[in-house]
């Protein structure tokens, strides 16, 4: 009954801005006489059939950007995540980790995608390693939060029936750090899919980044399929925070944001 | 039996329910409540949890609105009574603003109602040496125990002269020494402030201690199973806590519950 | 005299026997210890990484040349020799990351006061905000620079558009996030829903605006530096993506070292921001 509700606004939001897309599209080329008008803003319309005409190809060189992106991700989420347990098991290790993974995170990450294409002129490594270096601090980070959210009466309440510590983690912690991981997951998702595209600009030979360059330099004849490739770009990064998100709902369903609301008082 | 002489009606509620639907089921939270209190009086809500105190002295603020029955507060409806500012409210916790210090938490109400600052100090500063914590008045919320984080906001809830004083077990978080200290603090205040106060509590002795009259409710579904006088002169001391009567009301107050908790 | 590292039994005899005796040096050496421990391992790490560095272990580990992964005595050199306009550029950078931070967290600000205030319809704003921040920065590049030019414009508004989304989901978390106690008070005080927002929501919020500041301190740099990549003749950004392209690693990586150093100094001011605005804080206090 409120599922209704719920949608309602964004659907009219969307298509309120769709509509303020195509009239201001339309003031641009026809009134104001703007130069390059639909370069700046073309018609939506003519965007969603280039990328219907385009299709293929987009999806082609989507996919391959993707599946780089991914496995640096579970790369860097793996490594992360093993990091975040060392780092909860010992203190030294902590002591030694910690300051470094908050100082990666002042590193302009992604300024590093140059640096990571430079040293390893493999495009499909490249992407893979800064999707993964991306990944791994926030992941690592995140996820040692999480860890060490446990409340201390939760801990005691362990000890006291003689849990051993293998079972302290996997029967307590883990579960526990589970919404930070995500946490982790969901920042860490767009931006490996960034990291990826950004290493195309640099000159790979496939992926969406190199389309969405080449279409951009034949300039305005191309530019419904420069617009195309943007939006492809733009649901890449969706779709990897809508996975994530998924994925998450199924591994951590128990969160207060997705219980029922209500019950008044 | 109330003393007929001086019984001006402040607040009167008549046949009161209030039902809410909570994961599929009707929760009755009050059924059927009847009572009135007098001017002036100092009255108890005692019940155990789930007996519906709160939600009635809620409904009393205006912060909920019953499902059935009439309500009347000072002569009109409840909503013109807050909208005219005759209440003043404490809860269980404190709710001080930890970015205002204590004399600015109190001001608070009073720069609401547009008063000038000069005149508000000085009222904010009466009434910090009311409550007894004026040294205290540049200091922050988090710098105070957390029973004078409660005298602050009893300061704060007199801070507009407010007919009547709404308290939702404004003690329960603290501990037993502290409570019967401020119980007879309250009580310091109340007789030189003498307004009507509805005190919500699970605590008997407390009730007695503080009391004109008891109104006693038991839960499932939320009704008031008794009304008991509290016939022990005021000023009210500690040494009547030992007394026979006390424990005699005590026991009879136990008995007047009715169903289980 | 005994020798400082009294065991704690020893010293808790020493106190019994001796009520006036103060224990004093056991308790001291360990703090000291301990703090030493937490700068100097990672500290010491941190060298001898830099060490195998220069003594060309890793490149020796993963098969690379100098060419590729230059050593950290001709990172250091570069960043000599072309300082000033290092300096010159990092200034450049570090203005549209500020302008463009300033401008994107005040209009996340509103859309999380128009959320709050209307939350049926101007939920759809957070959305929208949220969205906004999933699109990679790649795709929302191009398209600025066509809109604003090949100058600080178009950067400045991938910046204030990457920023909108942290602080419009911070600072609304932290505008509803009020005791519902304390809106109930408002209410018994017969308050409008301006003043409860003044006195109640605004000043509540301030910890997760900063919060959110912070976050968005080190998102600005990337924005303005990815932004430089795209179309830019100057800037950090530009000289980094430039050096590559001309084989020149070691000014690229100095570009990198000299982002990272402007970025910090960037979130230590936010920090010391914070520390004036929101004292009252627990997590401000001592």
């Amino acid at each position: 009954m409120k599922a209704q509700g719920r949608y309602m606004p964004v659907l009219v939001w969307g298509t309120a801005l769709l509509i303020l897309w195509e009239a201001v599209s339309w003031y641009l080329l026809e009134w104001a006489d703007v130069p390059m008008a639909q370069s700046k803003l073309p018609y939506f319309h003519k965007v969603l059939a280039a990328f219907g005409t385009y299709g293929g190809v987009l999806a082609a060189e989507s996919w391959i950007t993707f599946t780089n992106a991914a496995s640096g991700f579970l790369l860097g989420a793996a490594a992360g995540a093993l990091l975040a347990v060392l780092m909860s098991a010992s203190k030294w290790m902590e002591r030694l980790a910690f300051p470094y993974a908050v100082a990666s995170q002042m590193i302009p990450i992604l300024g590093l995608a140059p640096i990571v294409f430079g040293i390893v002129r493999n495009e499909e490594a490249a992407r893979t390693l800064i999707a993964a270096y991306i990944t791994f601090f926030p992941v690592a980070l995140n996820m040692l939060r999480g860890l060490k959210s446990v409340p201390p009466a939760a801990l005691e309440l362990m000890r006291a029936c003689a849990a051993g510590p293998w079972s302290v983690y996997w029967k307590l912690r883990f579960p526990a750090s589970l919404p930070g991981l995500f946490s982790g997951l969901k920042i860490a998702a767009p931006l490996a899919v960034t990291g990826a595209i950004l290493v195309e600009l640099m000159g790979a030979s496939r992926g969406i980044g190199v389309i969405m360059l080449r279409n951009l330099y034949y300039g305005p004849s191309h530019v419904y399929m420069f617009w195309s490739t943007v939006i492809a770009g733009a649901l890449l990064g969706i779709a990897s925070y809508a996975i994530v998100s998924g994925l998450e709902r199924i591994a951590a369903p128990w969160q207060p944001e997705f219980r029922n609301k209500g019950g008044g008082r | 039996m109330e003393a007929a002489a001086h019984f001006i009606p402040e607040i009167q509620l008549d046949h009161v329910t209030m039902e809410y639907e909570s994961d599929a089921a009707r929760v009755t939270a009050l059924q059927d409540v009847s009572l009135t209190i007098a001017k002036g009086e100092f009255v108890s809500l005692l019940g155990p949890s789930g007996c519906g105190k709160t939600t009635l002295l809620r409904i009393m603020a205006d912060l909920a609105e019953p499902t059935g029955g009439d309500l009347k507060v000072a002569g009109g409806s409840a909503r013109e009574a807050r909208l005219a500012q005759k209440y003043g409210i404490v809860f269980q916790s404190p709710v001080l603003y930890d970015w205002r210090r204590v004399k600015s938490n109190i001001t608070l109400p009073l720069e609401l109602k547009g008063v000038p600052r000069a005149e508000r100090n000085k009222r904010a500063m009466e009434l910090l040496e009311l409550v007894g914590l004026a040294k205290f008045a540049n200091h922050y919320p988090w710098q105070l125990s957390g029973g004078m984080q409660q005298r602050v906001a009893i300061a704060r809830a007199l801070a507009m002269e407010p007919e009547i004083l709404l308290m939702d077990e404004p003690f329960s978080a603290l501990d037993e020494f502290n409570r019967e200290r401020l119980n007879e603090e309250l009580l310091s205040i109340w007789s030189k402030v003498q307004n009507t106060v509805v005190f919500v509590t699970h605590s008997i002795p407390e009730a007695i201690f503080l009391s004109d009259r008891v109104f006693v409710l038991s839960p499932h579904p939320g009704r008031l199973s008794a009304v008991v006088d509290i016939p022990l002169p005021r000023p009210r001391t500690k040494e009547m806590r030992n007394s026979e009567e006390f424990f005699r009301l005590i026991a009879r107050i136990r008995d007047s519950f009715e169903g289980g908790v | 005299m005994e020798s400082q590292l009294v065991s704690p039994v020893k010293t808790a005899e020493t106190a019994m026997k001796h009520p006036a005796a103060k224990r004093t040096a056991p308790p001291r050496r360990r703090a000291r210890a301990g703090a030493a421990g937490r700068i100097g391992l990672p500290l010491g790490a941190g060298v001898l990484f830099i060490a195998l560095w220069e003594l060309k272990v890793f490149h020796r580990l993963l098969n690379l040349q100098a060419y590729q992964l230059p050593l950290p005595s001709a990172i250091v050199r570069a960043m000599r020799d072309n300082f000033d306009i290092l300096l010159a550029y990092a200034g450049y950078t570090l203005t549209e990351a500020v302008l463009g931070m300033a401008i994107g967290s005040a209009a996340g600000f509103i859309v999380a006061l128009a959320a709050t205030a209307w939350p049926r319809w101007g939920s759809g704003g957070l959305l929208i905000a949220a969205s906004l921040n999933a699109v990679p920065i790649v795709a929302l590049a191009p398209i600025m620079n066509l809109w604003f030019g090949s100058g600080m414009g178009s950067r400045i508004a991938i910046v204030a558009i990457t920023t909108m989304a942290a602080m419009a989901i911070n600072a609304h978390k932290g505008m509803n996030m009020v005791d519902p106690l304390a809106l109930d008070l408002m209410r018994s005080y017969a308050a409008g829903k301006r003043q409860v927002f003044r006195h109640v929501r605004v000043a509540g919020s301030l910890p997760y605006v900063f919060t959110a500041l912070k976050i968005n301190t080190t998102a600005s740099m990337i924005g303005a530096i990815v932004g430089e990549f795209f179309v830019s003749s100057r800037g950090l950004g530009y000289l980094l993506s430039n050096s590559i392209k001309v084989a020149r690693m070691p000014l690229g990586w100095s570009c990198i070292v000299m982002a990272a150093i402007a970025g910090v100094l960037f979130y230590l001011i936010v920090e010391r921001l914070e520390k004036v605005f929101i004292r009252w804080h627990p997590s401000q206090r001592t």
